[in-house]
């Protein structure tokens, strides 16, 4: 504990300390200068591995959201005679307002959409502080004055101490909100976006919230930007600046407070790296050697393909020939960012700090924080009284996709405490009933109440909201999250904690409380001791369980379980009856849709046969096995002619 | 109300550029789901290719096949280089490799050919004919001649031969092509090599209209995202419409609002687009499946 304390933190203190004592023994207006914009960066890169790093969305609009920034921090000062507090405060709320403006026509968009949406607004940003030259000055640029802080002129050195506080505080910040359960939903939704939503988390307010700070701290750092120049041009935003953005992002490293500070410092240096040739040449040359080295070493322990390790070096090796064949380095800047970009995406997609964290951590070995005893069940998933009535009802369900009718006219009713199963051949709409249930589907018509109140339609938040949680037949997990975080993300009833405390760092505690609370529903599928694996690393037995623990940590009412069984092993499928049983003596109702029957005969008070989209049969299980139609749905009919 | 016309019809048939740049998105797109974000650089090297081309004295006639294969290569370079590992790795990260790949062609033509913009000759005489009082260059109309060409061609080629056939099947469900034993490595590989010949004539087309330099297709490519986005990156004949469509609003909004505000209602139109009808105007809703 206290050493995990002392290496990271004492880390980070140092490199602050050390970044903050060298005005005093460097009295160097160059230096400081690169120092400042050092920081400035700092800021601006981490707002962008928000987009980039954790929503895992190529992100080409953050430049903009610099320019915006400064010329917002420079208008309040030109024109409105504001100081820099309120200033830069400014800056911060363009950011904020139009990063969510941009966000919700770009919320539905993933990929290369999402990277259209913000190249276009960037191209359209930097056309309309160029044409509207009665606010911006157009092309000429903007003039101003670094304004007073509360009444003191700063001077560089004093700029560049208020830049590193503002930088420490940002990192202090970010660090809170994204080792919250607001940064695991962030990584949630690069996963499964589908499962998010199934989850009752939402994907719509994270995506807006994560892009929307993300954009904030980029206009921010813009505010500095400007008080740090004090001239500002429109075409200093453009596109070339958003790819030496992403270099310092990626090449830094995804995911990491320390990458973006790394990358920052990395994209700082590059204007001098290329002005002086033998500095040039003696990057390139270690830039190759990384290559080289990585590639060798990927290509010995087999992790990684051959074009991994080749393509790097091919980069690289131009970067050295082309540095000696050409008259002038400077002129051929974007190609050479150009070629290193390439070279780290391809070679070191975890970045640089990736690389030298998995070294790190192989000298000094730090043993995670220690997980709290999990929780008593009955705080988790309080038992619920058995009580004799419908919970979930459907009447007339239907739903066509043109014309095929793959739930035409179903009604049915699932008792409070019953086991359900719901049982087809192929093809006969048990999967579209539950997905029209669970809210992925709007109905065509008909009708779905829960608790005699109808559901809302079409929307998987809000049908896990009134307590509805379901798996899925094709697993959603979150794979890059552990198992205890796939069901923390999913946790109701926790985390209470508003915003504004929980970046100052007041969330400890109910922290503390919903990694007990998991821990505890992970003991009830077998899995507690698997709680820090990776999910995607897990067997597929135990990928099937984490999706029911995680449906269990919506605390829902109704279950939905699609296809438990399928695929899995005969003592898997021994485990799975058992933790089923495990759940329904907690009253939870569920609904089974499965193939094996033993599965459905052991487990099932009653069962609904649908084959064609209707229903054709509803009784015990014993019952259904001897229906005259559920036999020749099963097997068919003998055809005597 | 006749320059309204003049300027309607002179910015459609520029739309129709749009649209042929905005067709190649779309046939990569078809196959692999992806996308050359450097497509811009695509159109304007292989214009300074053909230029140079045009330079050692080659006739017209030869100048244009050349500059076509030239486009190929790069498109196949693009999809070697930039898109292949990504779409093995089934990521995402062929968006940021293409936007590396149109940085360094930039830059390389910036130092090869230089900054200036250059004149490109042609054969077609660039003096406006009048039809109803509107002038239209042949310039123009080779343009459009062209653009219907080309599409035509591919489109035939997808339609009526065996190749297109397997290219059309990858384009369905690439699993299902993969085990009927259509290679779909080998079919986005043809789709980056078509985009190329398809971008490399639409450099060609323009190139006479525009001038060349390495910063000729920056605001194009905007507008042939616009294009593919707008209309959906599923239908050629949308790209078409939406072309003319778009061509047009640009013109009248340069005229009328001011030549630096051209590229604002593509733009617009753009995250419009994105927000109201992701799949597009012309585009099928795709259903979520779990």
């Amino acid at each position: 504990m206290w050493k995990r304390l002392l290496l990271i933190r004492g880390a980070e203190l140092f490199a602050f300390g050390m970044l903050v004592a060298i005005p005093v023994f460097v009295n160097n207006s160059y230096a400081l200068g690169l120092l400042t914009l050092l920081a400035i960066y700092g800021i601006l890169l981490i707002g962008l591995d928000v987009s980039v790093g954790y929503l895992g969305q190529v992100n080409l609009g953050h430049a903009a959201f610099l320019g915006l920034g400064a010329y917002a921090s420079g208008l309040c000062v030109t024109l409105l005679g504001f100081g820099m507090p309120a200033a830069l405060g400014v800056s911060l709320l363009v950011g904020l307002v139009i990063g969510a403006l941009l966000a919700l026509p770009a919320l539905r968009l993933e990929g290369p959409q999402f990277a259209l949406a913000t190249l276009s607004f960037s191209a359209l940003t930097v056309t309309t502080l160029n044409e509207w030259e009665s606010l911006t000055g157009g092309a000429q640029g903007l003039q101003l004055d670094r304004p007073a802080l509360l009444g003191v002129h700063l001077g560089a050195a004093g700029f560049y101490w208020l830049c590193m506080i503002l930088l420490a505080l940002v990192w202090m910040l970010m660090r809170n909100l994204l080792s919250s359960h607001w940064g695991r939903a962030f990584e949630a939704l690069r996963d499964s976006p589908i499962a998010t939503d199934a989850m009752g988390v939402g994907t719509y307010r994270f995506k807006v919230a994560a892009f929307a700070i993300g954009s904030a701290l980029g206009s921010f750092a813009g505010g500095l930007y400007a008080f740090n120049f004090q001239y500002l041009q429109p075409h200093s935003f453009v596109y070339e600046l958003m790819v030496i953005l992403l270099l310092g992002v990626v090449l830094g490293g995804r995911k990491s407070l320390w990458g973006a500070v790394v990358g920052a410092a990395l994209i700082v240096l590059l204007p001098n790296l290329l002005s002086n040739r033998m500095l040039f040449q003696v990057f390139s040359a270690l830039g190759l050697l990384l290559a080289v080295v990585a590639g060798v070493r990927g290509m010995m322990n087999k992790s990684t393909r051959p074009f991994q390790a080749i393509a790097p070096i091919v980069a690289m090796g131009s970067l050295v020939v082309g540095g000696m064949l050409v008259a002038n380095t400077e002129d051929w800047r974007k190609a050479i960012f150009a070629l290193m970009l390439f070279s780290v995406v391809v070679g070191l997609p975890e970045g640089l700090m990736g690389f030298i964290t998995r070294f790190l951590s192989q000298l000094f070995s730090v043993a995670p924080p220690p997980l709290p005893a999990p929780a008593a069940l009955d705080e988790v998933l309080a038992a619920r009284p058995m009580q004799d009535k419908p919970l979930l009802e459907l009447r007339n369900l239907k739903r066509y996709f043109g014309g095929v009718k793959a739930v035409d006219d179903v009604s049915m009713a699932v008792h409070s405490g019953h086991i359900h199963g719901l049982i087809g051949p192929n093809g006969s709409g048990k999967s579209t009933a539950v997905n029209v249930i669970s809210g992925l589907y709007a109905p065509t018509g008909g009708q779905v109440l829960l608790h005699g109140k109808a559901l809302p339609e079409g929307s998987l938040y809000q049908v896990a909201r009134v307590g509805i949680a379901r798996t899925f037949q094709n697993l959603q997990l979150f794979g890059e999250l552990s198992a205890l975080d796939n069901v923390m993300v999913a946790l109701k009833g926790v985390y209470r904690c508003p915003l504004p405390l929980l970046l100052l760092g007041f969330a400890r505690r109910e922290e503390k409380r919903a990694q007990a609370q998991s821990l505890a529903l992970l003991e009830l599928v077998g899995l507690a001791q698997q709680a820090r694996s990776k999910a995607k690393d897990l067997t597929y037995g135990a990928q099937r369980f984490l999706e029911i623990a995680r449906a269990l940590a919506c605390k829902p009412d109704l279950l939905i379980l699609d296809e438990p069984a399928a695929g899995l092993a005969q003592p898997d499928v021994a485990q799975l009856i058992a933790i089923i049983k495990r759940i329904h003596q907690r009253g939870i109702t569920i609904i089974l849709i499965e193939h094996h029957m033993d599965v459905v005969s052991e487990l099932c008070d009653r069962v609904t046969v649908l084959d064609g989209g209707k229903v054709i049969a509803e009784g015990s299980a014993e019952e259904v096995k001897r229906h005259p139609l559920v036999i020749q749905a099963y097997l068919g009919v003998e055809h005597t002619e | 109300m006749s320059v309204i016309v003049q300027l309607v019809v002179s910015g459609a048939l520029m739309g129709m550029v749009y649209a042929l740049i905005a067709y190649g998105f779309q046939l990569t797109y078809s196959t692999s789901k992806s996308i050359n974000f450097g497509q811009g650089e695509l159109v304007m090297l292989s214009a300074f290719v053909s230029l140079s081309l045009i330079n050692t004295g080659l006739p017209y006639w030869l100048v244009v096949p050349g500059g076509l294969l030239f486009g190929v290569l790069l498109g196949l370079f693009v999809e070697r280089a930039a898109v292949r590992l990504a779409l093995e790795q089934k990521g995402e990260g062929w968006i940021l490799l293409t936007v590396i790949f149109g940085l360094l062609g930039f830059s390389a033509a910036e130092n090869i050919w230089g900054r200036d913009d250059r004149p490109f000759p042609t054969p077609v005489p660039s003096d406006p004919m009048h039809f109803f009082g509107i002038g239209i260059t042949p310039l123009e109309i080779s343009v459009a001649i062209g653009v219907l060409a080309v599409m035509g061609m591919v489109e035939l080629f997808k339609r009526k031969t065996l190749l297109g056939k397997a290219f059309e099947a990858v384009s369905a469900d690439r699993d299902a092509a993969g085990l009927m034993g259509v290679s779909a490595t080998r079919i986005i590989m043809l789709s980056y090599g078509l985009s190329g010949l398809v971008a490399a004539m639409a450099g060609i087309l323009v190139a006479p209209i525009t001038t060349v330099g390495p910063t000729m297709a920056s605001a194009l490519i905007l507008k042939a995202f616009s294009v593919a986005v707008v209309a959906g990156l599923d239908s050629g004949f949308g790209v078409v419409v939406v072309g003319l469509f778009l061509g047009a609003l640009e013109s009248l909004a340069s005229f009328y609002i001011g030549s630096g505000w051209r590229e604002a209602p593509g733009l617009i139109l753009l995250i419009m687009a994105l927000a109201l009808r992701p799949n597009g105007v012309f585009g099928k809703a795709s259903i979520r499946k779990v």
